[in-house]
């Protein structure tokens, strides 16, 4: 199930997971929106990366997040398909 | 609860001021017309607390015919050339209690020749917390372009006097109590608090980053912990320069432990919640020994942090504060005594991020700064606030002049400065 997710189907569900956490208008959040830009709060982000290790059924923080990682959803959802393959 | 601890250790109560400095001269009778506007619009600014038979905790009450009460207002007018006097007349203004049940808010504008504007407005934190003080300066902006009426059906003025989810803020309170335990044990390294008696004023120091050095900061922080998030990286620099500067003077202990704020409102609900407070806090402790490095200590921060958000803390600790209306205060204050054998923190610290106001102008000239100043609750004295500002860090140490002196503080105000400077190659000085 874990393995059947493509790269495209996660980078869907975090834009979708974003725009629902920041009260977003849907579609407005694409797989190379700054993240950044988006002026995401600190407790914000803590609560997305929780929300996609809870539906991934990934340890970011163990996977060894880095900057570069957080700043897209196509970077994060590039991360997020490494943990599931390892 | 916190602001009947606070009344009782510093005679004020939980106060802090936000301090907006504009370009040029604010009209006083604009600003006299524009408060008057909004205390007969938002009659709950002169709210107080109240019992009554039908309700089991105290709920804002709002009094008939107070909404005609004016908002104090208070004019400096300043030469340039006696421009820096006004730290002092803020410092003056946020440590002055209220003087009455209800009032909760007041200005002091200070005007420095016809070059600059200084708007210091006290707030009480039961009516508006720090972010919540940012949109009333957004209110008055909107009030003096002639747009209130746009914005007032949208500001949520009551809450229910009642209490509800019994069941969810009971387990909340649990978890509390739990997380409470978890503290009372904890030995840690705090400032030497003077005997009981009446205390001097608090003062405070303020400085700020240049867009650079912020943007450096957040950069640097976002490389050293792996996720886009300064309060980790910032509090890890406030337990260094805390430690570098005052470990000679403050009592030694396993841990240092501080309290941080944190913004719970979600995204659009700025208006809604401008009033009463929308914030809670968060406990994150490092070890002493063996002395960490700052990355260490920044990584020990983060993963408590998440691990915090996990177990949902802040929201827990606003559920359970509500449990607060109906406890008795000597019950709620021994519980806050327990907490680090009742030295509290090490310091309480602020790391905001996210503005309240954004627009360029302010009355029609343009916006400098703003920044807060938060009176400080004892224990533990000391109060340690970063708040960004369009693009720009402002540093503010409040301290009480009983714990430490004038010279420890304008140190510790270098060491914090420098350490959140020093470029990020540069190996840090232990």
């Amino acid at each position: 199930m874990r393995d059947a997710l493509t790269i495209e189907s996660i980078q869907k569900q975090l834009c979708t997971e974003i725009e629902t956490l920041l009260s977003l208008q849907a579609g407005s959040v694409t797989p190379d929106t700054d993240l950044p830009a988006l002026g995401i709060s600190s407790l914000d982000f803590v609560s997305l990366v929780l929300n996609i290790e809870q539906r991934f059924s990934v340890n970011l923080m163990e996977i060894g997040l880095k900057i570069d990682d957080t700043k897209s959803p196509r970077n994060l959802a590039a991360v997020i398909r490494a943990g599931l393959a390892a | 609860m916190a602001h009947q601890s606070a009344r009782r250790n510093n005679g004020a109560g939980s106060y802090s001021q936000a301090v907006l400095d504009v370009e040029g001269i604010l009209s006083e009778a604009a600003l006299r017309t524009i408060l008057d506007q909004i205390a007969d619009r938002f009659p709950l600014i002169h709210g107080r607390i109240a019992r009554d038979c039908l309700n089991l905790a105290p709920f804002w009450k709002v009094k008939r015919g107070s909404a005609s009460s004016q908002i104090p207002l208070r004019i400096v007018d300043l030469a340039v050339d006696q421009a820096d006097r006004s730290e002092a007349l803020l410092a003056d203004h946020v440590n002055a209690p209220f003087h009455s049940q209800s009032e909760h808010l007041r200005f002091l504008l200070i005007r420095i020749g016809a070059q600059q504007s200084r708007l210091g407005m006290v707030f009480d934190h039961r009516l508006l917390d720090a972010f919540g003080s940012e949109m009333f300066f957004r209110l008055i902006d909107q009030a003096w372009q002639g747009k209130l009426d746009d914005i007032s059906p949208r500001v949520k003025q009551t809450e229910p006097a009642h209490l509800d989810h019994w069941k969810r803020r009971f387990e909340s309170g649990r978890t509390l109590n739990r997380l409470l335990h978890r503290l009372s044990t904890l030995e840690i390294c705090a400032l030497q608090m003077p005997p009981k008696g009446k205390f001097r004023p608090m003062r405070m120091l303020h400085e700020s980053l240049s867009r650079e050095e912020t943007i450096a900061l957040n950069k640097k922080a976002g490389e050293e912990i792996g996720v886009p998030i300064l309060l980790p990286s910032a509090a890890a620099r406030a337990i260094h320069a805390m430690r570098e500067v005052l470990s000679g003077i403050s009592l030694p202990g396993g841990q240092y432990l501080i309290f941080t704020s944190a913004n719970i409102r979600v995204p659009g609900q700025e208006w809604e919640k401008l009033f009463f407070n929308h914030f809670s806090l968060l406990p994150l402790s490092v070890e002493t020994q063996p002395a960490a490095g700052i990355k260490e200590m920044a990584v020990a921060l983060r993963n408590q942090f998440f691990a915090q958000m996990k177990e949902k803390i802040p929201f827990v600790m606003q559920d359970a504060s509500a449990l607060g209306r109906i406890c008795p205060f000597w019950i709620g204050s021994r519980l806050l005594r327990l907490v680090a054998k009742g030295r509290m923190c090490s310091f309480y610290f602020a790391c905001l991020k996210d503005n309240g106001y954004s627009n360029d102008t302010f009355m029609g000239q343009r916006v400098l700064n703003l920044f807060h100043q938060p009176l400080v609750f004892s224990p533990p004295g000391l109060n340690i606030c970063m708040t960004e500002f369009r693009g720009r860090f402002n540093l503010v140490i409040s301290y009480m002049q009983d714990v430490i002196d004038d010279d420890a503080a304008k140190l510790l105000m270098q060491e914090f400065k420098s350490v959140l400077v020093q470029p990020a190659s540069e190996p840090v000085s232990r």
